[in-house]
């Protein structure tokens, strides 16, 4: 894989991501699907920063919205409560979001915290986040949330340059992603998403793999939700809810494909699709939610990118035989 | 200061029986089920059904936890298939997405066919003096239920057949099967049993003040703390773990205020966790 040259080992990221940046001339006439694709783009750099955490290293974060939300507050109060400029304030939001993820990371790895016991620490923590929020009304504003109208980029105010922006970013996140994949540290993952105890014992760090996959996973929950909030005009808790994010993002991740590159962006496309498919069915539509999600699961349990692979893979085969016989 | 302290271990109770049917469900099928706060709601919905075709309130909340029960079943050998063909993580998170849809499902259906709905059940006498202290007659109730039904648990898991089995397949279950336990049919009996005490604890939430239709992802949740408190394994452990938290919560909202009760609770959880990261009893049950 990796003696390919570069150019073509990227070939599906650039032509996805090309593929995205063509949606403003089909949805710009229309406020609302451009609304509606810009927050899939949202989704989908989450869920690539998700793959790192979970896919990739195994960590259940059941914090996610409350990371990108404690990016997005730490921006939005500062802009508002010091008349600090966005390139000052962003940044500390993001680092804000990083070092938490760091934190969950170093404690769990620490304690030696199992898969559901780092999910329900980091549960716990999304609820104390939604309540501080709310009880910090002085601050936060809380249920009502923050305007955030006029604190970020101009740029953020005109939606197709707000969507450019989000693709910059996206493409930016499957850059790095792609990057340390293909450094020692990608093997190092693969090697302990397989068998933990044996990547530790052929002198693999799994702690700072770990920490380290936190930290960038953490940093683009950060950077993505800090930059929808001030896209969105107001920051409020509902916005960043565990129902909002969490749920989204897990089911995006396992519906694209578990440590597939492609996954996250194919996953969180098809959630958009289905989120739109499922809205006109008005007061039914948790219960219609809930049974596409029970039968997209049985039906595509490996991931949609994997199963796809082996389709695709399968039909390859197939000619193979065809042409030799 | 008694007084919230029994208030503190009467709420814990209703907490560690909502609790232990994640334990159990957790410990024995590999699934974490969260939909549990769902089957509570069932149950109490099921027991509404009855008290408005005219059954005795005692009956109906005997009927409520039976339907639980009988909901649980089904779900096992439908919809839990799918998931039991798989051993370890795969299992867990199929599980996990396939109960969250479940969650989704009933939370969907409820909400939209009973949306005026709420159980409440009163006993004829409110009140009871118990050394000079009021009590609540509900809290009492809910109280010696909770404590026989882990009484009558502890019984059939030390000295019955079926609950060596059980614990032998919490231990391991290749293992068991070895020994020509079948998993299968054991797990569906424990789901059932499960899903029958989160029906219970739905009703007795009735009988403290009154059980609506929204209130599963809040169930799902409060059990969910108190299993991994517990360690998710063990029972003693849940038990204690419910206690815990539910005096906690009593001593916090009873001195500080209830909206910082609530983080309070959670940090204790947390910190909890972090303590003792295996569970607050490690290998006990």
């Amino acid at each position: 894989m990796s003696n390919r040259p570069v150019s073509s080992r990227y070939t599906d990221v650039v032509a996805l991501v090309i593929l995205l940046a063509l949606v403003p001339a089909i949805a710009a006439h229309t406020p609302y699907y451009l609304r509606i694709a810009t927050l899939a783009v949202v989704y989908m750099g989450w869920t690539v920063g998700f793959n790192l955490i979970f896919g990739h290293t195994k960590q259940l974060f059941l914090c996610l919205g409350a990371l990108a939300g404690s990016a997005a507050y730490v921006t939005a109060v500062l802009s508002q409560q010091l008349q600090l400029s966005p390139w000052i304030t962003i940044p500390i939001g993001v680092a804000a979001a990083t070092g938490l993820g760091v934190l969950f990371s170093y404690v769990s790895v620490l304690r030696g915290l199992g898969v559901i016991f780092l999910g329900i620490v980091t549960l716990a923590f999304s609820l104390i986040f939604q309540n501080m929020v709310l009880g910090l009304r002085q601050f936060t504003n809380g249920e009502t949330g923050l305007v955030t109208r006029d604190l970020g980029f101009p740029l953020l105010d005109h939606p197709v340059a707000a969507y450019y922006l989000f693709i910059a970013v996206l493409a930016l996140a499957l850059l790095v992603y792609c990057f340390v994949m293909d450094s020692r540290m990608g093997f190092a993952f693969r090697a302990l998403s397989d068998d933990e105890l044996t990547a530790e014992l052929s002198g693999i760090d799994v702690t700072a793999c770990k920490i380290v996959a936190a930290a960038l996973g953490s940093t683009v929950f950060g950077l993505f939700g800090t930059l929808y909030g001030l896209y969105n005009g107001i920051v409020s808790p509902s916005l960043f809810s565990f129902v909002n994010v969490d749920i989204p993002v897990l089911i995006s991740l396992l519906l694209g494909g578990m440590r597939t590159r492609l996954g996250p962006i194919v996953g969180a496309a098809l959630f958009a699709v289905i989120e739109e498919f499922v809205r006109p069915f008005g007061q039914l539509s948790v219960l219609v939610y809930g049974v596409l999600l029970i039968v997209l699961f049985v039906a595509f349990r490996e991931g949609l990118v994997v199963m796809l692979r082996k389709a695709f893979g399968f039909s390859q085969f197939r000619e193979l035989f065809r042409s030799s016989g | 200061m008694t007084a919230t302290l029994l208030d503190g271990i009467v709420q814990g109770l209703q907490l560690s029986l909502l609790a232990v049917g994640i334990t159990l469900i957790f410990g024995l099928g590999g699934v974490l089920n969260l939909a549990h706060g769902q089957f509570a709601v069932v149950g109490g919905v099921a027991a509404k059904l009855l008290l408005n075709l005219g059954v005795h309130p005692v009956l109906a909340g005997i009927g409520g936890v039976i339907g639980a029960g009988l909901f649980g079943l089904l779900v096992d050998r439908s919809l839990l298939l799918p998931a039991y063909r798989y051993r370890g993580e795969e299992r867990l998170l199929l599980g996990l997405i396939l109960t969250l849809g479940l969650s989704f499902v009933i939370d969907g259906y409820l909400n939209y066919a009973f949306s005026e709905f709420s159980l409440t059940l009163l006993l004829p006498i409110p009140l009871v003096q118990i050394a000079g202290i009021p009590m609540r007659t509900a809290g009492l109730t809910t109280s010696a239920i909770a404590l026989v039904v882990f009484l009558a648990l502890f019984v059939f898991l030390r000295w019955t057949l079926l609950g060596k089995t059980i614990r032998s397949i919490i231990e391991n279950e290749v293992g068991a099967e070895l020994c020509g336990i079948d998993p299968a049919r054991t797990r569906t009996i424990i789901v059932g049993l499960a899903a029958m005490m989160a029906g219970l604890a739905g009703i007795a939430q009735g009988l403290f003040s009154s059980l609506g239709t929204e209130m599963g992802p809040e169930f799902t949740i409060l059990g969910l703390l108190v299993a991994v408190v517990g360690g998710v394994r063990s029972l003693n452990g849940t038990l204690v773990a419910g206690v815990f938290l539910g005096i906690v919560n009593a001593f916090a909202s009873r001195y500080i205020g209830a909206y910082v009760a609530f983080i309070i609770l959670l940090s204790v959880a947390m910190a909890t966790i972090l303590l003792r990261p295996t569970g607050l009893l490690a290998r006990f049950t």
